[in-house]
């Protein structure tokens, strides 16, 4: 089913250690010289600068070339002979891609993955256009259309299988989001139907990884079981999933109404349950990804719990929860310097790999520029009625000045 | 056949040595298992958001709790803070100096936002600079530059830079007229400074491994103030010649160094820009449509010869 031969990706993964291990000095320039020339692999890879380059061209490319089709030899058509020709270049972007690969061994090149995505991209704008751009505007859609969806999801699940890329898998999450709307009007229903889609995935991703905690399949499926964990947590979490940007959430007045008490309380369980479960699997499998999503969620089930209980936020909430988070990691990392080789139970608050301290940099580069401007209040012009302080209380500071 | 055994075979034909099977295939299956990344993170964000609830509560309750109540919680935090940090910092070097322990950089990432919190507080409140906002970010970009070349910290260099950028910005908006001419100027000059003030220090040797920050800001900064330069009509070919002599040098910066991200910047701003002006006075869609597919193609060719060339090179 997968495109890339096992052989290929394991030595694709084997080099990749090699070289982390030599650049670390595990390995000596000798010893790490010997060993590549053992795991030659014929595909073909580039850095990830110019693999989002080469996406964003390829990208262009095709979009512009469909437009130009369009544009000459078809002027003003019917929107079934649009959709029609739409699905015929879904067909051919995705033959494009599977060319690519075949012949030019692209592996990971940003110009597989751009034709790729734009065959899911115009499969569902080809379906829409084909068979359902005859129907006016109805508040209630029409049930058939649930098949576009549908064959998103499908599609983007087929290339995740096929070309690896985990983001397709991503995609694929997102189109079940909006097959529900097309089958019940209760949003309690439709919150089931996507954990459910999401717990059958999980379930299914639990069965097959086992086969591969050692092979080059682990690090992809590690990937897709914390997007279903996170994906099952969100569509659990009825502050988050019914979120509403403008503000009402802060000020916890918003009325879940539309859930059913059964439903929005037991929804508050698992919603503390949950972090626990996804945290203790993410540890006992030493899953890097496992464990940060439990990490997530345990944050998102603290900053919604209020919200959910109807109770009011304070601006001192932000401190306690960073207060937390500290204490928590430096609770952590005592512990485990003050065991054996500073390791307890297989774990370390050790730096390991030079990757870790790549990521820190280029992290701490970029969120140091943004973070001052999101925290610090923002400089006043001279206005004679700035003032300080002030806040309403009942709206959680959020209406007062600097 | 998986990296275990592959290890295995390097071990009995001889090529590592047993001490040096069991390391890496322990590091192969996750023994030791580093949390380092995870803990970093949840210090970061713990810092954060600590930082965030401090800065909304100041703000909102200033008036209950009184200004000596409000500094003197925000002097303790930023002295305790500093004094952590210089109390535990090794001896100070022009090399790249590893951060004494995992909650050091924390430490003063705490100390130099609680500043930053405490600097607006005290100008909003009494008003000693007479809201001249310029002044404190050009105090507090200093501040914040000898913090990372004190300490080795990249978070506060990356403050540094961004108030730095403040202090240019801010300076500009006192300015009554001409404003977008005179930003995108200023910009370029901001870049420059950076660019220039990074490179004299790697080559006075002090803390180099932070000129890649400063080359990175510098790039993305003059590249945004060059391209609004072309996207401004009014404006005449200097702002193009500029953009295509930008686009040139971090494209050879980028090949000569192998800093792929400069390629990348070169293509990426460089074709925007040169599309704007082939396409400012093209209305037909054809033409439109055709551009993108010919540049774009022709953009993928060169692209695709610089991977395979690096690919061999490698």
């Amino acid at each position: 089913m997968r495109v890339y031969s096992a052989s290929s990706e394991e030595a694709l993964r084997a080099r990749n250690l090699l070289k982390e291990w030599a650049s670390e000095g595990f390995l000596s320039e000798a010893q790490y010289q010997r060993m590549e020339q053992e795991t030659v692999c014929e595909l073909r890879r580039t850095n990830i600068f110019l693999r989002l380059v080469l996406f964003l061209f390829t990208l262009i490319i095709v979009g512009a070339a469909v437009g130009l089709f369009f544009v000459v030899f078809l002027s003003h058509p019917p929107a079934q002979t649009s959709g029609v020709f739409l699905l015929i270049f879904a067909a051919i972007s995705y033959g494009a891609a599977e060319f690519a690969v075949s012949q030019a061994r692209l592996y990971r090149y940003g110009i597989e993955e751009a034709l790729a995505v734009c065959s899911v991209g115009f499969l569902c704008a080809g379906m829409q256009l084909a068979f359902f751009s005859g129907s006016h505007y109805s508040p209630t859609p029409d049930a058939a259309e649930f098949l576009i969806p549908a064959a998103g999801a499908i599609v983007s699940l087929w290339i995740w299988r096929r070309f690896g890329l985990p983001y397709a898998f991503l995609a694929a999450m997102i189109f079940v989001l909006f097959l529900p709307g097309y089958w019940t009007s209760s949003h309690s229903a439709q919150h089931l139907i996507v954990a459910a889609f999401y717990a059958a995935g999980l379930t299914s991703v639990a069965a097959v990884r086992s086969r591969h905690r050692f092979d080059f399949l682990n690090d992809g499926y590690s990937l897709v079981e914390a997007f279903l964990w996170l994906g099952l947590y969100l569509s659990i979490n009825l502050q988050l999933s019914s979120l509403n940007f403008t503000g009402e959430w802060w000020v916890a007045t918003r009325a879940l109404t539309e859930f059913p008490k059964s439903f929005y309380w037991a929804t508050w369980m698992l919603i503390w349950c949950l972090p626990p479960t996804v945290l203790a699997r993410g540890v006992r499998r030493k899953d890097r990804f496992v464990i940060a999503v439990g990490a997530i969620v345990a944050v998102l089930t603290f900053v919604t719990n209020k919200p959910y209980l109807g109770w009011q936020r304070h601006t001192w909430d932000p401190m306690l929860l960073g207060a937390l988070l500290i204490g928590v990691a430096l609770f952590i990392r005592r512990w485990f310097a003050s065991g054996p080789g500073e390791t307890r139970h297989g774990f370390t608050a050790q730096r390991l790999s030079g990757k870790d301290k790549q990521w820190m940099n280029a992290g701490s580069a970029a969120f140091g520029l943004v973070s001052p401007h999101s925290i610090t209040p923002s400089p006043q012009s001279g206005s004679p009625d700035v003032r300080f302080g002030g806040g309403d209380s009942g709206g959680g500071g959020a209406t007062s000045d600097f | 056949m998986t990296i275990l055994t592959r290890l295995e075979q390097w071990k009995e034909h001889g090529v590592i040595s047993p001490e040096q099977h069991a390391h890496l295939a322990g590091l192969s299956r996750g023994e030791p298992f580093s949390l380092f990344l995870e803990l970093s993170v949840l210090l970061f964000a713990g810092v954060l958001a600590f930082v965030a609830g401090l800065g909304w509560t100041v703000s909102t309750w200033s008036q209950q709790l009184g200004d000596v109540l409000v500094l003197t919680i925000l002097s303790a935090i930023l002295a305790a803070c500093f004094w952590y940090c210089f109390s535990r910092a090794p001896t100070w070097s022009p090399a790249e100096t590893p951060s004494p322990s995992l909650i050091f950089d924390y430490v003063l990432y705490l100390g130099s936002l609680t500043w930053s919190v405490e600097l607006a507080y005290v100008e909003n409140r009494f008003r000693v600079l007479s809201g001249q906002w310029d002044l404190y970010l050009l105090a507090t970009a200093g501040l914040f530059f000898f913090l990372a070349y004190r300490f080795d910290n990249r978070f506060a260099l990356s403050l540094a830079l961004s108030s730095l950028a403040g202090w240019f910005g801010l300076t500009i908006s006192h300015w009554p007229s001409h404003q977008d001419a005179a930003y995108r100027q200023y910009a370029i000059l901001y870049g420059l400074v950076v660019g220039v003030a990074g490179a004299l220090l790697k080559r006075r040797g002090l803390k180099s491994h932070f000129f890649g920050t400063y080359l990175n800001i510098a790039a993305n900064v003059v590249f945004w103030a060059v391209l609004s330069g072309v996207f401004n009509q009014q404006t005449d070919g200097v702002w193009f010649l500029a953009l295509l002599a930008a686009c040139g040098a971090s494209f050879a910066w980028g090949l000569a160094r192998r800093q792929f991200a400069f390629v990348a910047y070169a293509a990426v701003y460089g074709y925007v820009g040169v599309s704007s002006i082939f396409l400012r006075h093209v209305t037909e869609e054809t033409a439109v449509l055709s551009y993108f597919v010919l540049s774009g193609i022709a953009m993928l060719i060169v692209l695709v010869r610089i991977a395979r060339r690096f690919r061999r090179e490698a």
